[in-house]
């Protein structure tokens, strides 16, 4: 174990995630990667496995995936399978891949079939909200949960289940807990510090990231010089931002990042996973029902981004930065509503386009500065 | 080069029964003026929902989907999609979404149709009836025109579609499917029974089912007579060709048009006689064709190439399943074809689960097996930038294809949206592409 506590672990963890869990791979974990959150972390979990979050590596150019995968998907799932086929993450004894969107969906007979996985499992999830879809969704949990028990050779009872979810609703306590010291003006943790964290966590063991969570907290609430003040406060909306790039760049400029909507910010730890007596019935409803993945249709109206506005207001952002990957159909449909959304609520945002490589950064930076000075 | 050559011309069609389509399908081509009969709803539909249903509710459908390749034939289309991206659209969303979108856009601002829409436009529709199957784009289209233009009832059936390993014998795992399949057709049965008042009339749709049933049992004969050398009908007419199955199934229309056109192209065969008279190459297509520029598959011709097959809207061999529930029967129906899809390898295709009887693609186990069936020379792909669907896997094929020496071209452009084609450039790579064919024959041979 490292000696590093706090901030500066977290810190460690972004830079290599891949070195803890080798450590606990020699102690006899099994790690399963996974790609997005359809395929619930707790149910593994529960069963002593490592939940491995796969990360993007954004300054590693695709080279190999070219071969398998035309190049005109999002560019963020063709990183991950590029580095999948480059051997980085040899470490890991399995893939589990979700319908989160078609992107990933498409990917998985190509991804599995071209790496040959020792472990590979596919969890399928419906796009409509209603009941049947909502049963559909319980009974594929509940196959992953058997496909999980079979892999592990442990049976997971309600009881470890449940156990499970705790730890995990204590993670989504924590993590809103530091979020609101973000509340203040100046914030006291950064958007750079805040994403360290999140990335960090992706690949630890929950007890292990609520302690660093703890630590991390009372060390920002300790500290006399937390980040300075800025012009403009910032939200970040969009899918997954795994990279400190585009926060730093913007950070570096007159403006923190104080609050976000992305899949691995506030849309995974907004709400509790509801403990109910049946656990799965808790897993359908954090992920399916309150998940607010625009990738589920939740009908027309721009009432469905009402929460983006209050996030915002929450946090005290004066705009809102959109961070989208080139070729993502769920979140560039729903751009343009929930710019209209927003705007009504007074608040403006800008769309950045990004084929996740940030190549574009000196026109990126340019962009982000008008739009502060807008702002200010 | 002839003028047939020349950029974004229109297709020869090659068979009388398809150039006579219209006359087949009078319903079809005057839904402008049926939907303005007194009591009539128009419901804008999505392919893969199943025209069965439309027609035992009596609705006059509108397909948007439809729509755009009849603006891209029209060249109307970019136009229309340039004012989508004017209301905040990418450029790298589906074209036929941005073609609905920015004629909407005209519509609602203006207070009235585009003088330039085709059909005299889309006409104003009372119920949106739309499909979360085969890709994102078709139920966040409707999401985005109920966001932004036409506040109507909407309904989306959400048939999900089992991954490529999944164990589709394991009756657990086909019930789990099946469940849903039914489920999905009932909500939909029943929105439509609450927004028209009728409910749905049984015998009627029994009747409807077979019909659609017969006509894909000719749809499919012909496309298999497609295999004889040379070759009887090509892409050309192959994509006009569809339009009765994809939009008129279990009308008495449609068994007429594919009687027909069998008898043509039964007749055809048995006489030897080929699209071209001197057919040199035979290709597989993969993907949505250039709608603004069908013309393509004539300038294949000039060269002498015919496309004998397509992956896209691909039917299948037809399903038997004979239960005296007609909508049980569906189901059944719809899962048995899921089954034999999945046995042809359908690594990348998920629109495996679909009551409609539409593909966007098929696997790579069955491109493979054309080849040898239709015995081809390889495959051309049409990767379109903007449908993700249709296009993904297309390399994957190309890899599958390469480990039996057959070569694929992949080249690309769009749908519906002009501003992807570059004339000059496709030219060349098909030419080049022959040429390699050229190559490899000789070298086979020396
Ligand atoms: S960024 Fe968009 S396309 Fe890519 S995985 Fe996420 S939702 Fe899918
Ligand atoms: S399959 Fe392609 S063309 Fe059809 S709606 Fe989807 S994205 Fe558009």
């Amino acid at each position: 174990m490292d000696t590093l506590k706090g901030l500066a672990r977290a810190k460690e963890l972004y830079l290599d995630r891949r070195k803890r869990v080798k450590e606990l791979k020699a102690q006899g974990k099994k790690v399963l990667g996974y790609v997005c959150l359809f395929a619930p972390p707790e149910i593994m979990a529960a069963a002593g496995i490592l939940p491995y979050r796969l990360r993007g590596d954004l300054k590693e150019p695709i080279t190999k995936a070219h071969d398998f995968v035309e190049p005109f998907g999002c560019p963020y799932i063709r990183n991950l399978f590029d580095q999948d086929l480059k051997g980085n993450y040899d470490f890991l004894d399995g893939l589990i891949m979700s319908h989160s969107c078609d992107m990933v969906q498409r990917l998985y007979g190509i991804w599995t079939l071209n790496t040959r996985p020792s472990f590979k499992y596919f969890v399928n999830v419906p796009h409509t909200l209603t009941p049947w879809s909502k049963e559909f969704f319980k009974r594929e949990l509940i196959f992953f949960r058997e496909k999980i028990e079979n892999f592990s050779g442990n049976k997971i009872s309600n009881d470890q289940l449940q156990k499970t979810i705790k730890e995990y609703n204590t993670s989504r306590a924590l993590l809103r807990k530091l979020y609101s010291l973000r509340k203040e003006n100046p914030p006291l943790l950064s958007g750079t510090e805040g994403l360290q964290v999140l990335v960090a966590g992706m690949g630890l063991p929950v007890e292990e990231f609520n302690n660093l969570l703890q630590e991390v907290i009372e060390e920002v609430m300790s500290r006399g010089q937390g980040p300075p003040k800025k012009t403009a406060r910032l939200m970040l909306y969009g899918s997954v931002c795994d990279d400190l790039s585009l926060i730093q760049l913007i950070e570096e400029g007159d403006a923190c990042v104080v609050i976000d909507d992305t899949c691995i910010g506030t849309r995974s730890f907004r709400h509790d996973l509801p403990e109910t007596p049946d656990p799965m019935d808790g897993l359908v409803t954090a992920y399916f029902d309150s998940f607010l993945c625009p990738r589920t249709d939740r009908g027309p109206g721009s009432a469905r981004f009402r929460y983006i506005a209050d996030l915002a207001k929450e946090y005290k952002a004066d705009g809102l930065i959109m961070y989208i990957y080139s070729y993502c159909d769920p979140h560039k449909f729903d751009a343009p509503d929930v710019s209209m959304s927003l705007r009504k609520e007074g608040l403006p945002s800008l769309i950045l386009d990004d084929d996740y490589s940030l190549t574009n950064l000196a026109s990126i930076r340019t962009r982000i500065q008008a739009f502060i000075e807008l702002l200010s | 080069m002839s003028h047939i050559n020349s950029e974004m011309s229109r297709a020869v069609k090659s068979t009388e029964t398809v150039r006579n389509i219209k006359k087949y399908i009078p319903s079809f081509y005057d839904r402008g003026q049926r939907r303005q009969l007194p009591e009539t709803q128009l419901v804008w539909n999505m392919l893969g929902t199943g025209a069965e249903i439309l027609r035992a509710f009596d609705l006059v459908g509108e397909w948007p989907e439809n729509y755009g390749t009849l603006c891209a034939a029209q060249k109307v289309a970019m136009g229309f999609c340039q004012e989508a991206e004017a209301e905040g659209y990418s450029n790298e969303l589906c074209s036929y979404v941005r073609n609905t979108l920015g004629y909407l856009r005209r519509c609602r601002d203006s207070g009235e149709v585009p003088p330039e829409a085709p059909l005299d436009g889309m006409g104003n529709p009372n119920l949106l009836l739309g499909s979360a199957l085969i890709c994102e784009p078709r139920y966040k289209w409707f999401q985005a025109i109920g966001t932004h233009f036409l506040n109507v009832p909407q309904f989306n059936d959400d048939p999900v579609s089992p991954p490529y390993d999944a164990d589709l014998e394991d009756p657990r795992l086909a019930e789990h499917y099946k469940t849903q399949i039914r489920a999905t057709l009932l909500a939909q049965i029943s929105f439509l029974e609450q927004q028209t008042g009728k409910k749905l009339d049984m015998g009627r749709f029994s009747e409807i089912m077979k019909n659609s049933q017969e006509a894909m049992k000719y749809w499919y004969r012909v496309l298999e007579l497609r295999k004889a050398v040379p070759c009887p009908m090509g892409s050309e007419d192959y994509f006009t060709a569809i339009i009765p199955f994809l939009y008129l199934a279990g009308d008495r229309e449609a068994v007429d048009f594919y009687q027909d056109l069998y008898t043509e192209i039964k007749d055809r065969v048995d006489r030897g006689i080929g699209v071209i008279p001197e057919e040199k190459y035979r290709f597989g297509w993969l993907g949505i064709p250039p709608w603004f520029n069908m013309g393509l598959f004539n300038y294949l011709q000039t060269l002498g190439a015919v496309v004998c097959v397509e992956s896209t809207y691909y039917v299948g061999q037809p399903v038997e399943v004979d239960l005296p529930d007609p909508l049980e029967n569906l189901v059944e129906r719809t899962w048995k074809t899921a089954q034999y899809k999945q046995k042809q390898g359908s690594e990348i295709n998920p629109d495996i689960c679909n009551p409609g009887v539409f593909s966007p693609g098929v696997g790579a186990g069955l491109v493979k097996r054309w080849v040898f069936e239709y015995k081809l020379d390889g495959a051309i792909g049409h990767r379109t930038r903007s449908c993700r669907a249709t296009s993904m896997g297309q390399l994957h094929v190309k890899n599958k294809l390469a480990e039996i020496d057959v070569p694929m071209l992949i080249f690309e452009s769009d749908m519906v949206d002009p501003r992807a084609w570059a004339d000059a450039q496709v030219k060349m790579r098909f030419q080049g592409f022959l040429e390699t064919i050229d190559a490899r024959r000789s070298k086979k041979f020396s």
